[in-house]
């Protein structure tokens, strides 16, 4: 028992300089907030995206290489380059009117969120992925309730508060019989497997894991606890909600691969011993499956739609969890590069629809391909990407997404039998849902007074440049 | 010595009722405060458990270092939390979840 020392002490300060780096900016934005009256809020998404950028760069190779951090800073950085772009709406809705003080903390937050995740893609033990996963969820709370004053942003706030308290507990549970049964907080395969082995401690090890997978299945947007998404997604601001699509659901699953990793390890040492974790990860993937792609059918509103989007999204990325195979942090980030470079660029086009068109359902698309052809030829490779047309990045996604299926470690199996048959169902109905937005912008005819949608220069950039993205990797993935 | 099991019962009726509390009560603020139960819950487990592991009378301090994290964090949500409320409140006058039913399609 007394090696948990020498385990936890296996961090040094410099791997963490990207983290110190996003929150020391963080303190001084929030110092130039506080002091520097004259300074424009408008410079301040500028400076933290800046920031993200080069904590992104910084990340690429060398000593502080770390393709999960670099994937969530970068994500940052567009979500608060979309807050740049959406700064009419933020100051109408936070002060009233023109006036500008208090929405400088928006983009303060998401740096200090960022920062969370970048701390916990280095987590090597429970507390300091609780604690990285908490500052990101503190972070969430405040920036989901932003709009104080506009119900539905208040209301959001609320219930991520209650629902991701709720995982909070059931997290810490998971903390607690996980020290309990291993004598460790340590996430290594050697004191797991003296756990599982042990009959006495068998039950409770594997009660603690499902604790810690239900909690961080709030984060990535899996079954049990995915019940917020849709509401959270509506009610909050726009680039909040591309905030939690896309980085909130990154730190989930780079918390997922923390803990399945050494389960991996440990699968590949023995198999047969995690039969049971194995077949509940199958249950889950099936159900978020359903829920998501089915969910998102009947949807109207194209934040929610986008939300029960990111659920089923969440289920094909679950896949690669269930087979427990090592092959899962890289299939997964593969997949979360492919999502986020699809989705970030579809809450730039809904922000400008939103502001110039007035509301949020998905016939703000009208005749988009009429009066903007170009915008509307790059939204429709975004959600071409998101259902999985060849030649996209989604579609590499996929793929692998279902060949990890089929050489799922227990063939044959009738459980894995029907979540080949899920698979197949729920991507064809990601066809139906997303073509339905196709549909509106090509086919709808949109009334005569219809006016050209303006678009400012930096959200068509940041569109063009992700759909180059997607297409890059949909062509030649080797660059991956 | 009170065994190792009494302090997990404790542990595990506290988490029981604050689940059910934050899923059945239609009051925020008691929702919050059957939230905070469950924290407490895990707490109670962890020093019971610190109790266990250790040798010789000296418990292992890891899992006590994590109950002041929790803690910590658990003071932070609740500022955040009460924060949030108390906007609830001045939007619409009452903090019942019954109310809130303006996000949906």
């Amino acid at each position: 028992m007394s090696t948990s020392y020498l385990i936890s002490a296996s961090y040094t300060w410099g791997q963490f300089t990207p983290v110190f780096f996003l929150a020391g900016l963080a303190i001084l934005l929030l110092l130039a907030d506080a002091f520097l009256s004259r300074l424009s809020k408008q410079a301040f998404p500028l400076i933290a995206a800046i920031g993200c950028f080069l904590a992104t760069c910084g990340m690429v190779t060398g000593p502080w290489k770390n393709p999960y951090g670099m994937l969530a800073a970068g994500s940052a950085a567009l979500c608060l380059l979309l807050a740049f772009d959406y700064r009419t709406v933020v100051h109408a809705s936070v002060a009233g009117g023109d006036r500008e003080e208090g929405s400088g903390e928006l983009s303060i937050l998401m740096l200090l969120a960022t920062a969370g995740v970048v701390a916990l893609t280095r987590a090597r033990d429970l507390i300091m992925l609780f604690v990285s996963l908490e500052t990101i969820t503190l972070s969430s709370y405040a920036l989901a309730g932003y709009f104080r004053r506009n119900r539905g942003s208040v209301e959001a706030g609320v219930k991520y508060l209650v629902l991701g308290a709720v995982s909070t507990g059931i997290l810490v549970m998971g903390i607690a019989w996980f020290f309990g049964t291993t004598g460790t907080f340590a996430l290594t395969t050697r004191f797991e497997q003296a756990a599982l082995s042990n009959p006495y401690l068998c039950i409770g090890f594997l009660l603690s894991l499902a604790l810690l997978f239900v909690g961080i299945f709030f984060k990535a947007g899996a079954v049990p606890m995915h019940t917020w998404i849709p509401d959270v997604y509506q009610g909050s601001p726009t680039p909040v909600s591309a905030f939690l699509a896309v980085v909130s659901k990154l730190a989930g699953f780079a918390a997922l691969v923390l803990l399945t990793l050494p389960l991996a390890e440990m699968h590949r040492i023995s198999a047969g011993m995690l039969k049971p974790v194995m077949f509940a990860l199958s249950i889950v993937t099936i159900a978020t499956l359903l829920v998501g792609n089915l969910g998102a059918i009947p949807q109207q509103n194209i934040k929610r739609l986008l939300g029960y989007s990111s659920i089923g999204q969440a289920g094909f990325i679950l896949v690669f969890f269930t087979g427990l195979r090592s092959s899962l942090r890289v299939d997964t980030l593969f997949y979360l590069l492919a999502y986020g470079l699809a989705t970030l660029p579809l809450f730039f086009v809904i922000g400008q629809l939103r502001m110039q068109r007035g509301n949020e359902t998905i016939s703000i698309f009208r005749g988009l391909g009429k009066t903007n052809p170009r915008i509307a030829f790059l939204t429709a490779v975004c959600l071409a990407s998101l259902a999985g047309v060849p030649l996209t990045a989604g579609f590499l996604a996929k793929l692998t997404s279902f060949r990890s299926a089929l050489m799922s470690t227990m063939p044959g199996a009738p459980i894995t039998s029907a979540l080949m048959v899920v698979m197949v169902i729920c991507a064809t109905a990601g066809f139906y849902y997303y073509f339905k937005v196709l549909r509106v912008m090509y086919w709808e005819e949109p009334p005569e007074d219809d006016l050209k949608v303006h678009f400012s220069a930096l959200s068509t950039g940041v569109l063009s440049l992700c759909v180059l993205g997607i297409l890059v990797l949909g062509v030649c993935p080797m660059l991956f | 010595m009170t065994p190792l099991s009494h302090y997990l019962i404790f542990s595990g009726v506290l988490f029981s009722i604050g689940l059910t509390g934050a899923i059945i009560r239609r009051n925020i603020l008691v929702v919050f405060m059957c939230l905070e139960l469950m924290l407490t819950a895990a707490n109670v487990a962890l020093v019971g458990f610190s109790r266990a592991q250790g040798l010789e009378g000296v418990p292992v301090y890891d899992a006590q270092v994590m109950v002041l994290f929790i803690m910590a964090i658990a003071a932070a949500e609740v500022a955040v939390g009460l924060a949030l409320i108390v906007a609830m409140f001045r939007a619409r006058r009452g903090v019942e979840s019954s109310s809130l039913t303006s996000l949906k399609d």
